[in-house]
């Protein structure tokens, strides 16, 4: 009988030893509200919450910086940013932070790379867009298209090459007077990018960060014992009120995946629906896909092709994809079926 | 030659077992909570087994209302401009979010079901 208890207390503590062992760093997840107008939420291993604080902490205030600089609708003091070049537009070069020279530069290589369909100098355009989706979303009643006309004009001053940067100096001046940048098909990528590029430099070794679902993962997840897994990352499924979340899970280590889709960001018009990815060709959103999803290690590349991809048609989109290194993209097309680039089945999780 | 005592002593290891196993694998499946926060700070913290329809108002008299049903959570209704809470997914697994951007409304499962994903790219 003495056995038997014997079992049973073994039993028992065998219970309380596996709910309350733990491996010696532990997983934690943190998100702010604050940073380019989305959620930013960071994963990773810590041995204590403390710890995990102080990285989170060091990855806002690093990325806060990159949140200011890239801003084109608020001033803060003391800081030349974004905006602060749109608004000294045709007037006189501004002094920057080298973090701004390195996204033009990035932006005006990807602008190249990509054939135009990512311009960072479609700011005026893309204004146009952003008030009428803005106004529609507020009054939907009132929901109106910008006029064909008022975009042509726009789009006469959306040249790169008006973009004068001048290193030596670290200024950057629009010799354009109507022209204005928007970064907004990169600015959250690449800042994602230099942020894990920085906290993992900080000895951040494995963990994850999103913003607004641009996903950054660094190193790899930890499994029960400890071993080394791959990070689960889905892709958003374009139906949002289907009982399927996602579409397909990733599997990645040090790569980001970054999707472009309609249900994003759109207003309205007479039942259309009319999201917030702006063909340069056509001045309009464009048709062709339900999400562009990229997989690569850069995530400011990712974000940026996400785009570009995005406003080209299925040919040119491959031919791109294709060039590039270590670089892969899926398609969901109008009519819900998936094309994948040569290499991007190796990430899906069976 | 099995004694009374030891028949009792048995009985109890057996149910202090039991208890602990009742209390680990209770606290394991039910529970998953509903963390609502707004503007960072914790508004109301609801189990996730329990149906309900729960409204947030904020100071300035906005709203949004969270529905918990079998074991999910959605946006019910919300008067944001943008509405994209309410057309977002329903929420079950541990850290699935539903994010009110304009109002600054976060509704997160916490101590919930492990989930396959890690995180979600849109």
């Amino acid at each position: 009988m003495r056995k038997k208890i014997g079992t049973i207390a073994l039993v028992v503590s065998l219970i309380l030893s596996m709910t309350a062992c733990a491996p010696s760093e532990k997983r934690y997840e943190a998100s702010f509200l604050e940073l380019f107008d989305t959620v930013t939420t960071v994963v990773g291993y810590a041995k204590d919450e403390e710890t995990f604080t102080e990285y989170t902490q060091m990855i806002y205030d690093y990325m806060e910086e990159y949140h200011q600089l890239y801003d084109i609708y608020h001033d803060y003091e003391g800081i030349n940013n974004i905006k602060t070049i749109n608004d000294n537009a045709g007037i006189l070069p501004v002094k920057v932070d080298q973090k701004i020279i390195d996204l033009l530069l990035e932006s005006k290589e990807i602008e190249k790379i990509t054939n135009h369909k990512m311009n960072v100098a479609y700011g005026a355009v893309l204004k146009v867009w952003h008030d009428y989706r803005t106004e529609g979303i507020e009054s939907p009643e009132m929901a109106k298209l910008p006029p064909l006309e008022m975009l042509r004009e726009m789009s006469e001053h959306t040249n790169m090459n008006e973009i004068v940067i001048n290193e030596e100096e670290s200024t950057v001046f629009l010799s354009d007077p109507e022209m204005s940048l928007d970064v907004g098909a990169i600015a959250k990528g690449y800042a994602t990018e230099m942020t894990a590029n920085y906290i993992e430099e900080q000895g951040f070794e494995n963990g994850m960060i999103s913003v607004g679902g641009n996903v950054r993962t660094i190193g790899h997840k930890v499994g029960e014992g400890g071993e080394a897994l791959a990070w689960n990352v889905g892709i958003q499924n374009p139906e949002v009120e289907s009982e399927m979340t996602t579409i397909h899970i990733l599997e990645l280590q040090d790569m980001s995946l970054v999707t472009s889709g309609v249900y994003e960001r759109y207003y309205t018009v007479d039942g259309k629906q009319y999201h917030h990815i702006i063909d340069p060709s056509t001045l309009l959103p464009s048709e062709e896909y339900q999400s562009v999803s990229i997989v690569c290690q850069d995530s400011g590349r990712a974000d940026a092709f996400s785009t570009a991809v995005f406003n080209m048609s299925l040919e040119e989109g491959k031919q791109l994809i294709e060039s590039q290194k270590d670089t892969e993209a899926f398609w969901i097309l109008n009519d819900g079926s998936f094309v994948y680039s040569s290499g991007f089945e190796q990430f899906i999780k069976e | 030659m099995i004694k009374r005592n030891d028949i009792i002593l048995g009985v109890v290891a057996l149910l202090v077992a039991l208890a602990f196993y009742l209390f680990f694998s209770l606290t394991k499946s039910d529970g998953s909570k509903v963390e609502i926060t707004v503007q960072g700070e914790v508004y109301e913290t609801l189990e996730l087994s329990q149906d309900q329809s729960f409204l947030i108002t904020l100071e300035n008299g906005e709203y949004n209302t969270v529905v918990i049903e079998d074991g999910y959570v959605r946006m019910s209704e919300a008067d944001c401009p943008d509405k994209l809470c309410v057309k977002h997914n329903k929420i079950h697994y541990n850290h699935e979010t539903i994010v009110c951007l304009p109002h600054k409304v976060v509704v997160e499962i916490v101590n919930g079901e492990a989930n396959t994903v890690d995180l979600i790219a849109k």
